[in-house]
């Protein structure tokens, strides 16, 4: 339930979803704004008048989807930032979502990012097609993503890192994700040996050899520190795991 | 000894609106602010503003309080400023003494506008004394006024609007928050603030609170437990959060010392943050020449409060005698915008409480 966990349930979208025949028509204005607030910019931005008039400033938006054109003008202007424009018409297999994105650095066009459903969840591969921070904007930067279709009423926010390699694994032996990695690291453990401690990336059959560049790179990315200054993990003996009893066995013909 | 016409205590958005519109109709006002700058609550407030755009919505805090000091440069010749000036005590024969600069003086004003804002209010629990837990309003003034950060991890508790805003610019400023705790079942602060900080993955727990901080020197990690409908801790349900910094927001309390010193008629109303003073519909208290504006009078948002500082501006310089034709016009807008903004559901708590102080 929205007012216990913040997160907008089945129930409330549908109340603000445009039809599916919308949609399919071109870019149009979601609006995820449920509760009675004393506030009105969304109306007072929306210029073709598809937001209609406020009887009350505590009124919630209502949006007459065929009359919205999804210029976007009332994307930035949202103090709740809860408002979208979505676009299934923008080619085959991928939907256009444009959301308000307040952070630094701002994400490039071109790059891949990772789609956060809203709670947070990441949930597909986004493409940054288009960044827009006019001075209008006022500081709420306009971001355009490409997801896969039906991802189109799901995405609401993303991370800067791409869904992809987040789900690459870095370490086959144990099974470590890129993923978790950098959530490793962003804990800060910022050592080869800390994150082989904790994860035992390095510790399977191949001993790290697969493993410990890649870690050592995305730590020096992430921490901004040249890998030549990295902590190097220790080389502990053996090279190669070895059965205990051959190594308690003693030196042969001892 | 100094005089002015009207002494304005205070310098946030009910006390500059207040100095604007008294100077508009011709009165010689006097600022005094303790801190360095002017705009009070205003120039922490790096997010945009709520309301209609009257009351500059959608404009960001920090820019209002711009807008406020130019409106206030053009009666400059009317008003007098000082800064690092603090009010000590009003008397009761109405003269208000001042440190400033670690001097002391005095000034007889013939009436005053008490617009002082208001103090956070703390939590008790074990080891709430720990360094790195803080008010989540020193937090955004180390944070968004002198751009430090105050740790890496944050746990707040209270998910009231200060509570989700400063939360979110904390993970702006790329500082963990690890996850936001309120005691109530619901979350108090609008949704949209909420919804916003979930699609970032920062967990919200209701029904949750804090029952213990460890560290040695300074914190490192608190013990969350959950709570049962009637405000009781559930036993089994503790879990530790590693953190370094404890970030409290549970609500304000108004900053009323100078007008319990003044002799103003108070009352104890829960809905407007505690003590506040009586006052009439042109915000004078029950002590003749002495008005308030904002959340001293009523913990609230800066829109009311500037509506309530541009009112009892334009009621103080009128008693002076200094009236202009459109005083009637300027009085109705005010009482207008302050019931619209209060006209709805979220505004019901704040008429209750406003009900019972009307004099
Ligand atoms: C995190 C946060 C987010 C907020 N978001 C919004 C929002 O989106 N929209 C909105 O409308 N409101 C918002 N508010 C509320 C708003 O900031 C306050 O309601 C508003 O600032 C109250 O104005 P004020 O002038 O009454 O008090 P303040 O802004 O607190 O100003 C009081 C001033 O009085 C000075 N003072 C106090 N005592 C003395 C003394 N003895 N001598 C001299 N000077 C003194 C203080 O230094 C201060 O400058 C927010 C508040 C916070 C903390
Ligand atoms: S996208 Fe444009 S037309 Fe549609 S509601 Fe927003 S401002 Fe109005
Ligand atoms: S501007 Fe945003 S938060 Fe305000 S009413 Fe419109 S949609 Fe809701």
């Amino acid at each position: 339930m929205l007012e216990k966990t913040g997160v907008a349930t089945e129930q409330d979208l549908a109340r603000v979803t445009p039809s599916k025949e919308r949609r399919a028509k071109g870019p149009v204005a979601v609006i995820e704004c449920f509760q009675r607030i004393p506030c009105n910019p969304c109306q007072t931005a929306c210029k073709t008048g598809a937001i209609k008039e406020f009887k009350d400033i505590n009124d919630t938006p209502e949006i007459d989807h065929d009359a919205c054109t999804g210029c976007g003008l009332c994307v930035s202007s949202c103090p709740g930032l809860s408002i979208v424009v979505v676009d299934e018409t923008y080619s085959e297999e991928e939907a256009l979502v444009k959301i308000p994105y307040e952070f630094l650095p701002l994400p490039e066009a071109g790059s891949f990012v990772t789609g956060l459903d809203r709670e947070g969840k990441p949930v597909c591969r986004a493409k940054v097609v288009k960044v827009l921070n006019t001075k209008s904007m006022d500081r709420t930067p306009v971001v355009s993503l490409a997801v896969p279709k039906d991802m189109s009423m799901t995405v609401r926010f993303i991370k800067l890192n791409d869904y992809f390699s987040d789900n690459t694994i870095v370490c086959r032996c144990e099974e470590l994700t890129m993923g978790e990695l950098r959530e490793l690291i962003r804990k800060g453990y910022n050592t080869v040996d800390e994150i082989k401690r904790i994860s035992r990336a390095g510790m399977g059959p191949c001993q790290g050899r697969t493993c410990r560049q890649l870690i050592m790179q995305e730590i020096a990315a992430a921490t901004g520190t040249k890998m030549a200054d990295l902590t190097v993990s220790t080389y502990r003996p053996p090279v190669k795991p070895v059965k205990l009893g051959t190594i308690a066995g003693g030196e042969h013909g001892e | 000894m100094r005089t002015t016409e009207i002494a304005i205590i205070g310098g946030g958005p009910a006390g500059l609106r207040a100095a604007i519109s008294a100077a508009s109709m011709g009165a010689k006002v006097t600022i005094i602010e303790r801190n360095e700058n002017l705009g009070g609550q205003l120039v922490k407030q790096t997010h945009m503003f709520f309301g209609s755009q009257k009351q500059y919505a959608s404009t960001r805090g920090i820019d209002i309080a711009e807008i406020l000091l130019k409106d206030l440069d053009k009666y400059k010749d009317r008003i007098e400023i000082m800064t690092n000036a603090t009010v000590l005590s009003i008397f009761e024969d109405g003269v208000i003494s001042i440190e400033q600069d670690d001097k002391y003086l005095k000034i007889k004003p013939q009436s005053v506008i008490v617009t002082t804002g208001a103090s956070e209010k703390f939590l008790a629990f074990p080891n709430n004394d720990l360094p790195g837990i803080y008010g989540a309003g020193a937090v955004q003034t180390l944070m968004n006024v002198h751009g430090v950060a105050p740790g890496r991890s944050v746990v707040m508790v209270g998910a009231g609007n200060i509570g989700l805003i400063v939360s979110y610019q904390l993970m702006q400023a790329g500082i963990e928050v690890k996850a936001i705790l309120d005691a109530s079942p619901r979350i108090g602060g609008y949704l949209v603030h909420a919804s916003k900080i979930r699609r970032m993955g920062i967990p919200i727990l209701t029904s949750h609170t804090v029952k213990y901080a460890h560290g040695t020197d300074k914190l490192q990690k608190v013990t969350i437990c959950q709570l049962d409908e009637k405000f009781q801790q559930i036993p089994g349900t503790e879990r530790d959060i590693e953190t370094d910094v404890l970030c409290i927001s549970v609500g304000l309390s108004p900053l009323t010392e100078l007008l319990w010193q003044a002799g103003c008629n108070m009352k104890y109303i829960p809905e407007l943050g505690g003590h506040v003073p009586v006052r009439d519909k042109d915000l004078q208290t029950s002590i003749k020449g002495v008005y308030v504006a904002g959340d001293v009078a009523g913990v609230e948002e800066a829109s009311s409060a500037m509506v309530e500082g541009r009112l009892a501006g334009l009621c103080a310089a009128k008693a002076l005698g200094h009236a202009t034709a459109d005083f009637e016009e300027l009085h109705n807008d005010c009482i207008e915008q302050l019931n619209s903004l209060r006209s709805g559901h979220v505004g019901e708590k704040i008429r209750k409480g406003l009900e019972q102080v009307a004099m």
